[in-house]
């Protein structure tokens, strides 16, 4: 600030989080300062004001919603925005970054991941579906499928009870009955009906149905119960010897060209699917068409859904990640487009808890936490792995799992929470 | 009070300043008098004008002597300022004008009267005797002084000296001063050198002089003006007498001049000047310009269309006669130009420059009327034609191609490597030999193929295996492991059935991969598994050429379905476009080379019964019964319906390496080992409608993509050049072929670098396989 032959900007800083919030005055910074040196600023103002701020914290700031990672006036500039007016910058505490805390060795690659609050399931090119606990111990190894486990899915995240799912390139999907915290999971349904390898699972948020995808193109609906699939749907169940049901899709939606590749269920009755023909499709699952339709430029690998700022993220076979507001009337439907992988971005997960971080994974075998406001770099990169990453979760909030071709699972703790 | 303070003042003043400013003084002085005489006299007359011109010259002679008294009538003056009070005003102007107006009063009442006295008196003498007065002294105009030394001053009129008058002493001189009132008016006449008491007029008229006003103090500057001739155009004459008559009656002299002017006018003898200029220019030389301009070709008459002569080059520095000194020649220069003597014309100079001192010393050039004549010959006998000459640019038959940006999409960034990764090998090799088999080629990867979704890859390498991949993650799904090297691999593009062709060492394997559709994989082994019962005898020249097998158990374990055995190695398998057919190529096969075998009959032809040279590749139209068979320097289309040749393209190259056709089958892409491609459009010639030379080396691999307009080509310098080639329905419109990018990822080994090259079946990504046992997929 003592610089002065450099200009000056007129800053407000502003807070959403009272516990640290500052003086509201405007205050003249000179135009270069970065982040690091309004952090800086922002502690020794709270420790102006506040005796018991004893610990200087750190923390991100936003100007013009936007994370501020290069010097404020090139900030600006970038954006056009005038140095004349006073900056509202805003300031958050920084995400921590998560930390490194396992690795689950499988034996071939994994390509389906799920967690809950205490297991995580693996889907696995070896045929196998896998239950860790997020410990890092592993629960049990089921080999029931005849090809590649391309997708696992609890049926609900909050009651392993209820069991889980898997899809397989041996056409496939299987539900399997599991007892939390034992080895016993068995397979109770076989989904039948798919004509080509399944890529993409997706479970309702009411967990009653269940949407799977593939490279025959078709989007098909599932029940998830065992029991009352009854006189009302079509289907017919064949009970084979084990008890195992065979079940039928209740409905098949045809609209794709290529293969799906990404299912999100945006509500009990809505689903979202990415295809490798470049669109993005809406469905209604009740009525059983297509209710909304975004044309990209690539073809999209993978895709998620947040709840909270409902927005669609959607990985596609180039280096970017693009965010969609399906909602949005104006402008293009692409809001951002995160840039930072090098090669392709396999897989992209939002955060259930925060709107605006989610982690991503791509063949250059990085794994990139991001914030929404700051489309250019990522927070942070989570390294571990060695081959490319093919898949990656943060269903539990507190673990960013990620699994990839060097044949293992990383878990890296968010510290956030 | 105040005039004694002024008289003080004067006297100081004179103490100081020289003898000129009090001359000066003086004139001012007396000029101030006259001033004030002169506002008194208002009734002077004519005759005291007179009087005074006449006094002009003794008064102008007495001047002189006056200025050599001047210092004696200073201290006269000063001696008097008591009684007099004009001579102080001259020291201070500012109380000039009050002391003016005291002493005219003083004056009025003194002098006025006297004047008048004075004229009335003296009006006679005056009138005559001025002139006699003058010559008393017959001396002459002489200078007085040459009488200085006589005693007297010159002759009277009777030849008597006229005496110089006895000067007073100094003392004498005082007295006078003191005493005669009339000393300062006294003056000495030079002629007589007598004193001459000066009147009053001769002192106003001597300062009306000085003070270079009108002598005359009568004369009225200022008299009413009088116009004795007008301006004005009077009503009446001036004159008394008429106008005189000739005045206005026309002359009889002058009209007879008229008449006979006119006379000789019309007659012609005399000219008017217009007439005269016109008759000069017409006797004048009439000149034209030989040529309008300088350059132009000279317009001349009479010829048409002419041709000028061709304007000989002008002198050069060589010409000159003292030519820069790089100009003359040297001895080798000379010897050279005197070699040149039987050949003149091979010389570059037609003579031998010389350097001369100066231009006179120049001689007559001695050729010269032979050179002329020797010109006038070439222009006589040379005949000349008009040559139109075009002027087009280069860059204008350029055709203007598209930017690439604008032909988006096409396969930019390298995106997925298809390869074994050796840190792992030997961590699973410990755990799972099985793993091995799931990793990379270990050799060069000779054949590619997609299958029809784009979700697998399957690829023949020289390490004797045959791969699948998926194409999204660059696992590698399968390896079947064959006996020999795998030259060529091709899915097939039957959906209904899931095969592959494999082409290594002299079998051609019919292998089912297994991926995919469970339904069509299943329904494919039970389709392949009944044999047709066929009563046609194959011909002996079929089977010694081919024989179908069926393999053993751990060959069908691996996929294998068919076995058809060549009789020599097959470097070429491909598909029909329905599935069915599909034609082998064996290079060494002479006559037998090309094979054309059907899956649901399990049949085997041989098309052709001569040998056209060696086969190198073969292809089937994608929709029409045709043939393109390449020999070295040939594509020959043969319609198979009808089984005769139709068509035979010349590729103009050595050696043909490959060929891939457009979907829509009228277009044709040529690789050659001579490092060019040929783009062959089918229905416009048999010559290639364009040929690219866009490798460095020999071109081994081209493709189409199905979907997009876009073509690449693979070569051994490692380079993969993807291009746009978009073809039109309108026949009219020509192929548009842009080169678009090139891609050089793969790793050179053995002067070997692309093998093949396959687009993706629906999206625009393309696949290179090279002899560094990868693959890679670029996308857009």
């Amino acid at each position: 600030m003592q610089n002065s032959n450099e200009g000056h900007l007129q800053i407000r800083l502003i807070t959403k989080q009272q516990i640290y919030a500052v003086p509201d005055v405007p205050l003249s910074v000179p135009q270069t300062i970065d982040g690091n040196s309004l952090n800086d600023l922002v502690n020794q103002l709270l420790k102006e004001s506040n005796s018991d701020h004893l610990k200087p914290k750190n923390f991100d700031f936003l100007a013009i919603g936007e994370l501020l990672r290069v010097p404020l006036i090139e900030h600006l500039a970038e954006r056009n925005i005038s140095t004349e007016t006073t900056v509202e910058i805003e300031y958050v505490e920084k995400t921590p970054a998560p930390e490194p805390k396992d690795s689950l060795l499988h034996d071939d690659w994994v390509c389906g991941i799920e967690a809950t609050e205490k297991w995580i399931l693996t889907g696995c090119y070896d045929n196998s579906v896998n239950i860790w606990s997020t410990h890092g111990k592993m629960v049990a190894s089921l080999k029931e499928h005849k090809n590649i486990v391309k997708a696992v899915s609890w049926i609900d995240k909050s009651d392993p009870n209820r069991g889980f799912i898997s899809v397989s390139h041996d056409l496939i999907g299987i539900i399997w009955s599991y007892e939390d915290g034992t080895d016993s999971a068995a397979p109770k349904a076989l989904l039948r009906g798919h004509e080509r390898g399944i890529d993409s699972l997706g479970v309702s948020p009411n967990t009653a149905r269940l949407a799977t995808g593939g490279w025959d193109t078709n989007l098909k609906l599932w029940s998830t119960s065992l029991d009352d699939d009854g006189s009302e749907h079509v289907h017919k169940k064949i009970r084979s010897t084990n008890n195992i049901v065979t079940k039928t899709p209740l409905h098949t939606l045809k609209g794709h060209k290529e293969a799906i590749t990404g299912i999100n269920w945006i509500d009990n009755y809505a689903v979202s699917t990415v295809s490798m023909d470049h669109t993005i499709k809406f469905w209604d699952a009740e009525l059983c068409g297509i209710k909304n339709e975004i044309v990209g430029q690539k073809a999209y690998l993978s895709s998620s859904w947040s709840s909270i700022n409902n927005t669609l993220l959607a990985s596609s076979a180039d280096r970017h990640i693009r965010l969609y507001d399906p909602r949005s009337s104006e402008g293009s439907l692409c809001k951002v487009t995160f840039t930072s992988h090098s090669l392709w971005v396999s897989s992209v997960a939002w955060s259930n808890y925060d709107t605006n971080l989610f982690i991503s994974g791509g063949y250059d075998s990085s794994v990139k936490m991001w914030d929404v406001r700051s489309s250019k770099a990522p927070l942070y990169n989570l390294q571990g792995h060695e081959g490319q990453v093919l898949k990656v979760d943060w269903s539990n909030k507190k673990y960013m799992v990620s699994g990839g071709s060097d044949n293992s699972v990383h878990i890296f703790k968010n510290k956030h929470v | 009070m105040g005039n004694k303070q002024e008289i003080k003042h004067v006297k100081r003043k004179n103490q100081e300043e020289t003898n000129s400013t009090e001359k000066e003084a003086e004139s001012t002085e007396d000029e101030e008098l006259l001033n004030v005489i002169n506002g008194e006299d208002e009734d002077s007359s004519d005759d005291d004008e007179l009087e005074i011109s006449g006094s002009e010259n003794e008064e102008s002679d007495e001047e002189d002597e006056e200025s050599e008294d001047n210092e004696e009538v200073e201290s006269e003056e000063e001696s008097e300022n008591t009684d007099d009070d004009q001579e102080s005003e001259e020291s201070d102007n500012e109380e000039n004008s009050e002391v003016k107006a005291e002493n005219s009063k003083n004056l009025g009442d003194s002098a006025g009267a006297n004047i008048n006295e004075k004229v009335a008196n003296n009006e006679y003498e005056d009138f005559d005797s001025s002139d006699e007065e003058d010559i008393r002294n017959t001396v002459g105009n002489i200078p007085m002084n040459w009488y200085n030394e006589y005693k007297h001053l010159g002759y009277d009129w009777d030849g008597n000296q006229i005496l110089k008058p006895e000067t007073g002493d100094n003392l004498d001189a005082f007295l006078k001063r003191m005493e005669d009132p009339d000393f300062w008016r006294t003056v000495k006449d030079p002629q007589t050198g007598q004193d001459v008491v000066l009147s009053d007029e001769d002192i106003n008229l001597i300062k009306r002089i000085t003070a270079q006003k009108i002598p005359d103090e009568t004369f009225d500057e200022y008299a009413p003006w009088i116009e004795w001739f007008t301006s004005e155009v009077e009503q009446m004459p001036l004159r008394k007498f008429p106008e005189h008559k000739r005045s206005f009656l026309p002359s009889k002299h002058e009209a007879r001049k008229v008449s006979k002017l006119v006379h000789a006018l019309k007659m012609g003898w005399i000219k008017t000047r217009a007439e005269a200029a016109k008759l000069r220019a017409k006797k004048e030389p009439q000149f034209y310009m030989l040529w309008q301009t300088d350059d132009q070709a000279e317009d001349m008459r009479r010829i048409y269309k002419h041709i000028s002569a061709p304007k000989r080059i002008l002198p050069g520095h060589a010409e000159s006669y003292n030519p820069p000194p790089e100009y003359l020649f040297d001895e080798k220069e000379l010897k050279q130009w005197n070699k040149l003597k039987s050949a003149p014309w091979k010389r570059k100079l037609h003579f031998v420059p010389q350097k001369f001192d100066s231009l006179r010393k120049v001689p007559a050039y001695p050729r010269f009327i032979k050179e002329r004549f020797l010109r006038c010959l070439d222009l006589y006998l040379c005949p000349r034609a008009i040559k139109m000459k075009l002027n087009i640019e280069p860059e204008s038959l350029v055709p203007k191609l598209p930017s690439p940006k604008d032909l988006q999409p096409f396969p930019t960034i390298l995106a997925i490597e298809y390869k074994g990764e050796k840190c792992q090998i030997f961590f699973f090799l410990l755990q799972k030999i099985n793993w091995f088999y799931n990793l990379g080629h270990t050799d060069m990867v000779r054949s590619i193929s997609i299958d029809k979704t784009g979700q697998y890859l399957l690829s023949g390498s020289d390490d004797c295996t045959i791969k699948i991949w998926e194409v999204n993650t660059g696992r590698c799904l399968k390896t079947i492991k064959t006996n020999s090297v795998v030259r060529s691999v091709e899915w097939c593009p039957n959906a209904a059935l899931s095969l592959v062709l494999v082409a290594t060492g002299q079998e051609v394997l019919l292998i089912n991969p297994n991926v995919g559709d469970y339904l069509v994989n299943s329904k494919t082994d039970t389709v392949l598994q009944d044999v047709p019962k066929s009563d046609v005898v194959t011909p002996e020249r079929v089977r010694a050429t081919v024989q179908w097998i069926e393999p053993d158990e751990e060959q069908y374990k691996n996929g294998v379905r068919l076995i058809l055995k060549h009789f020599k190695d097959v470097c070429q398998v491909t598909w029909h476009a329905k599935g069915d057919y599909f034609a082998t190529v064996m290079p060494d096969g002479q006559n037998r080379s090309v094979l054309i075998s059907q899956i649901s009959r399990r049949r085997s032809q041989l098309p052709f019964t001569k040998s056209k040279g060696l086969v190198q590749c073969v292809l089937f139209h994608p929709t029409k019964p045709f043939l393109f068979v390449a020999t070295q320097r040939h594509v020959r289309i043969y319609d198979l319906v009808k089984q005769a040749l139709m068509k035979k393209l010349l590729t103009n190259s050595k050696w043909i390496s490959c060929m891939a056709i457009h979907p829509l089958g009228d277009n044709l892409v040529v690789g050659t080992y001579d490092r060019k491609m040929l783009w062959f459009d089918l229905d416009l010639s048999t010559k290639p409608y364009q040929t690219l030379r866009l490798h460095g080396t020999a071109v081994r691999g081209v493709a189409f993509h199905k979907h997009y307009p876009l073509f690449a080509s693979g070569s051994d310098d490692r380079s993969l050049i993807v291009s746009h080639g978009m073809v039109y329905n309108d026949l009219l419109q020509n192929p548009l072929i842009v080169p678009l990018k090139r891609l050089q990822n793969h790793e050179g080994f053995n002067d070997f670098g692309i093998f093949d090259v396959v687009f993706h079946p629906l999206q625009p990504w393309v696949f290179s396989s090279g002899a560094d046992a990868t693959i890679k997929l670029y996308n857009n």
